[in-house]
């Protein structure tokens, strides 16, 4: 405070005459009006300095950091001083409200009171800036100004001093202040033509009437002003309807108001700028204070930082880059690039419009000679309809470039381009990339399957009719075959000779040798009746013997019960017998099929039209027949003993069962999804089983598996009439009314996790010819050979190997 | 000469084993293009030959019949035409001719010819024929129950003789015929077989013969001449022989059963210089070599197809046997290895039921199949020398014979053909 002391003293003379002006009459209201909004420009001036220093002060408490050198304004104290700032917010505020009485009221106030105010108030507001008395004094020191300098002598301009200026001592004489005696109008500011009817101008402050005072006429005014000197410097108020005469501080003013000049002539707008920041260095710094330590140790509040980030890099939260990353590149759309016409980066489905013809020599503007039309080829061209016209276009010929017309056609070529282009849209065809190879299953070559049958080696000729049946026996010197022609022919299977013909009275259907080497006998089913036929001669005597026994044996047993009604044993009669026939089994509807069990004992036979009997067997040695099923479901179409255990399959015409035998009871049903099944056999393990339909399928079912076939076949043509299993190479084979024989190596394995192996390694076409849309009816393997023998309509019987 | 002497020659020494034949071992330059007539001709203009004499010749280079122009064999064989070649010559084999063709009643399954000029045949009628070289029947033998499976001769002196016949009655009977008085009586029956009798071969002095059978043996029987049956313990036997068996035949039992095969036996043969020594093919896809001495399986040798027909050359020490598929095999008898073919002959179209070596030669061999045909080998030639035509393609040959000079066959059709051969003999013992 003390430094800015020396200033006050300065402007302290100027406040002072301050109550002295109030014996000046009440300015004009232009006069009035000036001032205050000059005041109110010298303190927006002084603001505006004011502001700037607190930009400074800002900038230099920026630089230096905690050094408070907060600025004047009191949003800056009060974020300061937050427990006083309202206190010197309010302190302000009433200071304001001061500086307002003063405007009006600064004539009760002498010099020093408003000084000591004013210290005052310094004293009160302790934190109170220098600024902001500074401010005050300012308005103090003008607003005397008006008042106090109007009786003053205008003081010539060079005499102007802006920062120290004498002024008049204030002569305390009556005159001097007629303050006291003066009764005002009271009236306020309102128009004062409203008391031009009135006597009365207004009222005093005691509420008495002030009278007009009495105003010569143009004579006196003449004489006055030429009596008056100054008459010409005094102005009427009409207020209190007297001439005011005009100070020549007032003069002043009117005179700069009418040059439009700053009406203060104390104000100088240019004052020299004080340079706080410019490009001169300075030898000496703002601030004397010495640089602060934290300017030389490390941040600790850098190093928080630093160790966050780098907590955050150990934790994983921040991931560096990887190390091939390569910032990508601009992507800058290169238009003059003619060599690409691809104007972006593809979609993957897109494909590129084909490309345009290129030109040639004929749509030159000066094609050669030779490619400009003659006269017939432009008639020739105009009379073509327009779609037909090999081009849309005659050559023509120019001389020179600026000769060539523009281009009429061109929206029209336009147009038709983008036609073609959107009514042919452009498709992708995806070829599928797949090797056709890698497709087909991977099966072992039929070359490494080999043995199996590829060759026809012999006929059998002989048969008159179709040849069903066709069996070999357990030795594979023999065969025996049943035909239409009513036969039962015995064959030599290494020469093809036939060593007997059997001839019976009906329509032999199946003929089935007895699978013990120690009994040689034969099944045939013939009609109503099944015969057991003993082949003489080609049998050592011994095994014909012992056959004959075994034959003849369960006659003795039968004796005593009572006939079935349903399967009579018969002796045949001496003829028959003579032939070799040793016993008749006598069924009550036609038999389509006999199969032996293992052993050779017992037989089944099935004849489909016999309802609930349709399946019997029979014992030979007993003579016995049992009916194992109470009630068949279904047609039966095939029966099978199981190789090696008490099994039984039934095969009706959509499904296949499986029996045990010993416990009586259903095993398995096995759902083949074929509508009429012709034919069935069982692997020689026992554990799968073929069944052959007449919708041209073969199924393979594991038993082991599931009831749903393990493999379809659909290679025939027509219906299979036949499968069979090898009984020891792993091959089985189809044969079908097509006349073809199809043979599959169908591996089984013992390990029971591996699946059987099928792979279709033959066809043998057209083996047997079709007769009456029958090709051929059955095959059956050798026992012991890979030799497949297939019989057929055409009365053949084939072997091949 | 001139006339051929053009194009590019290569030059050729000729040698042969044949010495009625030979001519000066020094090169001769001959034309590439020259084949085997042309080669032939060569050699008989070296020989001069001349009209009636000119004889037809083979070449072979490196133990391989030249077939082609000499040039192609070169370029074949990617040789050099500026060496020797070495090339020897053999006398050809003319083709076989048709003689004539004997007629039975029914298939002729077996035949055999005799050095002396007789042919035995036993047929599906059950009978066993003997045949003179007029085509005549000289004597049928009957008195077999089954098809004639297998006849072999013992003994002959041209009118008087003794013979063997097998047959599918599971029995072989020794027969002994005169033709001075025309009459034929069975010597003794040889029982023993449970299965048909397929193949009846006799030992190189004369004193056993061998007999395999479908029923999976091989019995060795003596030819002594027994005077009284052998017992025959059978009780089924001596029931069955009062309807069947006629009672003054004299019985004969085996003296060994060879029971090593798994399946029928389909062809015995004997070795023809060493009495003991027996080949047999058989079912069961082996080939098996035996002393009968000690009824000892010496080696067994393996193929996958069923054998039908055995032969063993003495001149070659080949085994040659004919399958169940359209191929022939030649074996090393001797060789330890049990299932390497030495050689395989190709062109039949079906099984190969008859094989039998040429008596003289050790290349040549004959074979006949299902498929109607009879086909003449030489080892060396890759195919067929020749192919002859037994009757109709469809209708089997069952059996051939070569003896001598004369090719013998029998089958489905009921003939027997006989076809000329060129005798080998010469060619043989040069």
């Amino acid at each position: 405070m003390p430094g800015t002391r020396p200033t006050r003293k300065a402007t302290v003379p100027k406040a002072a005459p301050a109550p002295a002006k109030k014996t000046a009459p009440a300015p004009t209201k232009k006069a009035v009006v000036a001032p205050k909004s000059k005041k109110r420009t010298v303190e927006e001036a002084q603001d505006d300095s004011d502001d700037e220093f607190g930009e400074v002060a800002i900038d230099m408490a920026s630089d230096d950091d905690d050094e408070d050198m907060d600025g004047d304004d009191e949003s800056d104290d009060a974020d300061d001083f937050p427990e006083e700032g309202e206190e010197g917010q309010d302190m302000s505020a009433a200071d304001l409200d001061e500086d307002e009485d003063e405007d009006s009221e600064g004539s009760y106030m002498d010099g020093d009171s408003i000084a000591d105010s004013q210290e005052e108030l310094d004293d009160e507001d302790a934190e109170e800036e220098d600024e902001s008395d500074f401010d005050d004094l300012v308005e103090d020191d003008i607003d005397p100004n008006f008042g106090h300098n109007l009786n003053e002598p205008l003081a010539p301009e060079s005499d102007y001093n802006p920062i120290v200026r004498e002024y008049p001592e204030i002569d305390p004489v009556y005159d001097s202040d007629s303050s006291t005696e003066e009764n005002d109008n009271t009236v306020g500011n309102i128009p004062m033509h409203w008391y031009d009817d009135y006597p009365h101008i207004g009222y005093d402050i005691d509420g008495k009437k002030i009278m007009r005072p009495a105003t010569g006429d143009e004579l006196d005014k003449f004489l006055s002003t030429m009596d008056d000197p100054d008459s010409w410097l005094s102005a009427h108020n009409y207020k209190d309807g007297q001439d005011v005469k005009l100070s020549a501080e007032e003069l002043e003013i009117i005179r700069r108001l009418e040059g439009n000049r700053i009406p203060d002539a104390d104000y100088n707008p240019y004052e020299d700028q004080v340079e706080f920041f410019s490009s001169k260095t300075e030898i000496m710094p703002l601030s004397a204070a010495p640089e602060p330590k934290r300017r030389f140790i490390p941040s600790k509040h850098e190093a928080k930082r630093i160790m966050k980030i780098v907590r955050a890099i150990r934790e994983g939260r921040i991931v560096p880059r990887k190390s091939g990353y390569v910032p990508p590149k601009p992507k800058y759309y290169n238009l003059w690039n003619d060599s690409e016409d691809k104007p972006r980066e593809e979609h993957v489905m897109h494909i590129t419009a084909p490309k345009m013809k290129l030109p040639t020599h004929d749509e030159s503007y000066n094609p050669p000679a030779e490619y400009l039309p003659t006269e017939e080829e432009i008639k020739e061209w105009n009379e073509m309809d327009k779609e037909d016209r090999p081009k849309n276009y005659l050559p023509q010929k120019y001389n020179a470039l600026r000769n060539v017309p523009g281009y009429g056609q061109f929206i029209q070529e336009r147009f038709e381009r983008c036609l073609d282009l959107y009514l042919a849209p452009r498709v992708r065809k995806n070829r599928l990339n797949i090797d056709p190879e890698s497709l087909i299953p991977k099966l072992p070559s039929p070359r490494d399957l080999q043995p199996f049958p590829t060759r026809l080696a012999i006929e059998f000729l002989g048969h008159e009719g179709r040849v069903r049946s066709i069996s070999v026996d357990p030795t594979g010197l023999w065969m025996a075959s049943g035909s239409d022609d009513k036969t039962v022919r015995i064959w030599e299977i290494s020469t093809g000779r036939c060593m007997a013909t059997y001839h019976l009275d009906e329509l032999v259907t199946s003929v089935v040798w007895g699978p013990s080497k120690e009994v040689a006998v034969l099944a045939v089913a013939c009609g109503y009746k099944v015969g057991l036929i003993l082949p003489e001669k080609l049998f050592s005597p011994e095994l014909t013997l012992h056959s004959e026994e075994y034959l003849k044996a369960g006659f003795a047993n039968v004796a005593t019960g009572e006939p079935n009604p349903k399967a009579q044993w018969k002796q045949p009669t001496p003829a028959e017998f003579e032939k070799g026939i040793r016993v008749w089994v006598h069924l009550q509807k036609p038999v389509k099929q006999v199969t032996w069990h293992r052993k050779g004992d017992y037989f089944s036979t099935v004849a489909p039209d016999a309802n609930n009997s349709a399946v019997l067997i029979h014992q030979l040695t007993k003579h016995q027949t049992q009916q194992p099923f109470k009630k068949n479901k279904g047609a039966v179409q095939r029966v099978m003993f199981h190789p090696t255990k008490p099994m039984f399959f039934v095969a009706t015409q959509r499904y296949v069962r499986q029996y045990n035998l010993q416990r009586q009871e259903l095993v398995k049903t096995m759902q083949t999804g074929v509508k009429w099944i012709s034919s069935l056999d069982v692997h020689p393990a026992g554990d799968n089983l073929i069944i052959g339909s007449y919708d041209k399928r073969l199924c393979w079912f594991d038993l082991d598996l599931s009831s749903k076939p393990y493999k379809t076949l659909r290679y025939h043509q027509q219906a299979i009439r036949s499968v069979a299993y090898h009984k020891r190479y792993p091959l089985f084979a189809s044969c079908a009314d097509d006349g073809n024989v199809q043979i599959f190596h169908g591996m089984v394995y013992n390990d029971l996790l591996q699946n059987p192996l099928i792979v279709p390694v033959k066809i043998l076409k057209n083996v047997h010819q079709r007769v009456d849309a029958l090709g051929a009816l059955c095959v059956e393997w050798h026992p012991t050979q890979p030799w497949l023998i297939s019989s057929g309509a055409d009365h053949t019987i084939k072997l091949f190997s | 000469m001139d006339a051929i002497a053009d194009g590019p020659q290569v030059q050729v020494k000729f040698i042969t084993q044949q010495r009625q034949f030979a001519i000066p071992e020094t090169a001769i330059q001959t034309p590439a293009r020259l084949r085997r007539y042309g080669l032939s001709q060569i050699i008989n203009l070296v020989l001069q030959n001349e009209g009636e004499k000119q004889r037809p010749f083979d070449f072979l280079i490196e133990g391989e019949f030249l077939r082609t122009s000499l040039a192609e064999y070169l370029e074949e064989k990617n040789m050099s035409t500026e060496n020797v070649l070495t090339v020897e010559y053999v006398e050809s084999m003319l083709p076989p001719t048709p003689l004539s063709s004997y007629e039975h009643d029914d298939w002729v399954s077996a035949v055999q010819a005799h050095r002396l000029g007789g042919f035995l045949t036993g047929s599906y009628d059950n009978h066993v024929r003997l045949w003179n070289k007029q085509a005549e029947c000289t004597q049928i033998l009957t008195g077999h129950n089954g098809a004639v499976k297998a006849v072999q001769w013992l003994t002959s002196d041209g009118d008087n003789g003794t013979l063997l016949s097998g047959a599918l009655d599971r029995s072989i009977l020794a027969w002994e015929y005169s033709h001075a008085d025309n009459s034929h009586s069975v010597l003794y029956e040889c029982r023993g077989h449970t299965g048909g009798v397929e193949s009846i071969s006799l030992n190189a002095t004369g004193d056993k013969f061998a007999s395999g059978s479908t029923d999976a043996t091989i019995k060795i029987w003596t030819t002594i001449i027994p005077t009284v049956s052998d017992h025959i313990e059978d009780v089924t036997e001596t029931r069955k022989k009062r309807k069947t068996v006629k009672e003054d035949r004299v019985l004969k039992a085996p003296i060994s059963s060879l029971n090593a095969h798994t399946g029928p036996v389909s062809a015995v043969t004997f070795s023809p210089t060493s009495a003991d020594t027996l080949y047999s093919g058989g079912w069961d896809h082996s080939v098996r070599v035996w002393d009968i001495e000690n009824s000892v399986n010496i080696t067994t040798k393996n193929c996958e197809k069923v054998v039908h027909a055995l032969d063993y050359s003495q001149h070659s020490g080949l085994l040659a046997s004919g399958h169940a598929d359209p191929v022939i095999r030649l074996w090393d008898p001797r060789s330890e290895d049990s299932s390497v073919v030495k050689q395989t002959l190709s062109g039949h179209q079906n099984w190969v039921t008859s094989v039998s070596w040429s008596p003289s030669s050790s290349y040549m061999l004959a074979s006949g199949s299902y498929d109607g045909l009879i086909k003449v080998w030489d080892i060396r030639a890759k195919g067929a020398l020749y192919t002859l035509s037994h009757g109709k393609a469809t209708k089997k040959v069952f059996s051939i014979d070569w003896s001598n000079d004369i090719l013998l066959s029998g089958g489905e059709d009921n003939q027997m053909k006989i076809h000329k051969v060129q005798d080998m003999t010469e060619r043989a013992e040069a």
